[in-house]
């Protein structure tokens, strides 16, 4: 459905870039206020209507595409900013009901970037699809780990289908998550044939602080050479303190 | 390297690794010959610079007349990169043995993890302001300083000088002494932080990527965004994915040595309000003021006079012994100075920590990172300077530890 006239007044209440691109002159303050309050009491239709302004990677000169960027993130940070915690959840799910289907992919990215923002565990499993998608996966990922809640069961469910890059960062963002039921596939990971999975996966270990992988970050670190072996080393050290921190320390016996 | 953990290049290394090397001669002959008021070879460093952008000359001599450039890095360098002088991925120059001691001059988004990286390498590091990109990074700066016992100096020196005024030096002993209960002294900086000149383009077009530019490596651990020139050389401080606009900009200018003499380097602001219209995604754009108060009471403003309603709040007031009783006052005036602020190239031959140390650089930047903020949030946000987390606000502390892009993080 295409936006409503009253939308797009309202999305044109939004500042105009000055002469060099920038929202540097002009910027009323109440005036974006007063339209975003608007904008909240459509609720869905009007969220959904900005996403259908959403032009990504900008092309051609219309500012409209431009200003309803600004307005939907203008309206995350007004549900996050409100008591209730229903508005910023209605907010969240619309956006994640916009994913996954044939919106362009950088529309989607910047949908995924606004639930970084304004995203809690409603949107976990809707991003957890995102990580099979080679574009979307490093946002979904950023996304999820931002989020927390939630996010841990759907990359470490990803993992065991992801190569290549979405496996790289999959693994990362579960080391990020300290996922400790994540660490048999991450121990094995770190025999991989690709060193960046290695490092990735050595560093996981480490952060999470599995005592089980001691001598595998030992041996590897002292096979490794030059970049790996400075940071599988690194890997060793951190694992030493996570495993000296207070609660752990007979671990390191 | 060497076990003391300084690591000087030998005479004998030095010659080895350079001789035959003509284009290494060509940089350091003066030194390897020697000759009157020459520094000898065993007092010489290996050195690299990564970032070599405007400033990156300029960083680099920070690092005094003792250390040689054996390697410059920059990811534009795709076209004349030879991985021995010459590079685009600082890793293969952290993996040198004969590189000592690194200045950084990127933008700021990859100040945090090359520091740490090289200071896991064995290196020493003088990097560029602002320290950091986010909170988090610095904590993780300041621990790599320490469990790698090296040293490291941010590219900002106000301090050095501040230091050695006498008012700011009783000023500094007041605080420093905790017998001034409550602080009602207000710090106000206005202007200078360069908020419309560092904003970002809201409306910019994709453009082809620069040959000569490794555009995924310029971007790191930030996302991977279409290529725009005016996210690079200098104009990158608009957006949020590298820097922090004017603010993280010239705030570390502004703000690191009146932190010193606040007696601040180990502590941060609890309390941050900002006086803006709703940040934009991903541009930095404007902000009239943002008021920061400390646990003991002291204020900080930052106001841009830029936009927006004057700072109307409190003025400006310092503190004096007059503050204090009779007791406390002659307890003040029993205290000694300050030690004089260590300089870079006497900390890496003395192993000396210098007057720029990264929990210095760190909490200096986390001011400017809470006021960031507390912008892009749209409310008044309460920090645990001890857990480095803002109170009770999840929004908050997304921008406090952001994840990065894979294969990067802390």
């Amino acid at each position: 459905m295409a936006p409503s006239g009253q939308l797009k007044a309202l999305v044109d209440q939004m500042p105009d870039p000055d002469e060099r691109g920038m929202y540097c002159t002009d910027i009323d303050k109440e005036k974006i206020e007063k339209a975003v309050a608007a904008m909240h009491k459509g609720g869905r239709k009007a969220i959904v209507g900005l996403i259908d302004m959403l032009v990504e990677p900008l092309q051609g000169d219309d500012v409209r595409p431009v200003k309803a960027k600004y307005a939907l993130h203008c309206l995350a940070l007004a549900v996050c900013n409100l008591a209730d915690e229903g508005p910023r959840s209605e907010f969240s799910l619309t956006l994640a009901s916009q994913l996954g289907g044939d919106r362009p992919k950088a529309v989607q990215a910047y949908l995924v970037q606004e639930l970084q923002t304004a995203g809690g565990k409603e949107v976990a499993g809707t991003l957890g699809t995102l990580l099979a998608d080679d574009v979307l996966c490093e946002p979904a990922a950023q996304a999820l780990a931002a989020i927390g809640d939630g996010a841990a069961e759907q990359l470490r469910s990803a993992l065991g289908k992801a190569a290549g890059k979405r496996r790289l960062t999959i693994i990362q963002n579960l080391g990020v998550l300290r996922d400790a039921t994540s660490v048999a596939a991450l121990r094995e990971a770190v025999g991989d044939p690709d060193a960046g999975i290695r490092l990735a996966a050595g560093w996981a270990l480490a952060n999470i602080g599995d005592r089980g992988a001691v001598d595998l970050l030992l041996k590897a670190a002292g096979a490794a050479k030059g970049w790996e072996r400075i940071q599988m080393t690194k890997a060793c050290l951190l694992l030493a303190e996570k495993l000296q921190a207070p609660g752990k320390q007979s671990a390191t016996a | 390297m060497s076990s003391d953990g300084r690591r000087k290049v030998s005479r004998r290394r030095f010659m080895t690794e350079t001789a035959g090397a003509a284009a290494a001669l060509a940089i350091v002959p003066r030194s390897v010959l020697g000759g009157r008021g020459h520094v000898p070879p065993s007092e010489t460093f290996g050195g690299a610079l990564v970032g070599c952008g405007g400033r990156g000359r300029y960083t680099f001599g920070g690092l005094g007349p003792n250390v040689v450039r054996l390697a410059s890095c920059d990811v534009k360098f795709l076209d004349k990169a030879d991985n021995k002088e010459v590079y685009t991925d600082f890793r293969r120059v952290l993996e040198r043995k004969d590189i000592d001691v690194v200045a950084i001059a990127t933008p700021p988004h990859w100040h945090a993890l090359i520091s740490i990286a090289a200071m896991e390498a064995g290196k020493d590091v003088l990097c560029e302001k602002p320290l950091t990109r986010f909170i988090a990074e610095g904590r993780a700066v300041v621990e790599a300083e320490r469990r790698y016992s090296r040293i490291f100096q941010i590219g900002t020196y106000g301090r050095f000088s501040a230091s050695r005024s006498p008012g700011n030096i009783l000023t500094h002993k007041i605080m420093a002494s905790g017998l001034l209960k409550k602080c009602e002294a207000v710090h106000i900086k206005r202007s200078g932080l360069k908020v419309q000149q560092w904003s970002g383009i809201v409306n910019a077009k994709p453009q082809p990527v620069p040959k000569n530019l490794d555009w995924d490596m310029y971007c790191g651990p930030s996302p991977l965004r279409p290529y725009h020139p005016h996210r690079t050389g200098g104009t990158h401080r608009g957006y949020w994915d590298y820097e922090g606009g004017g603010m993280a900009d010239m705030g570390q200018h502004h703000f690191d040595f009146v932190q010193w003499i606040w007696a601040k380097d180990d502590t941060s602001a609890v309390e941050i309000e900002a006086h803006a219209p709703p940040a934009h995604p991903e541009a930095c754009a404007m902000w009239g003021w943002v008021e920061l108060k400390y646990a003991d009471g002291l204020t900080f403003v930052m106001e841009s006079t830029e936009w927006g309603k004057p700072y109307d709040r409190k003025r400006p007031r310092g503190i004096s012994l007059g503050d204090l009783s009779e007791g406390n006052r002659r307890k003040v005036e029993a205290m000694p100075d300050p030690a004089p602020l260590v300089d870079f190239p006497t900390a890496i031959r003395t192993r000396q920590r210098p007057g720029g140390h990264a929990e210095a650089a760190h909490h200096s930047a986390a001011i400017l990172h809470l006021a960031n903020i507390a912008i892009r949030v749209g409310h008044k946000i309460r920090y645990d300077p001890v857990t480095e987390q803002v109170v009770g606000d999840d929004e908050a502390n997304r921008l406090v530890n952001p994840p990065m892009r894979a294969p990067w993080h802390l």
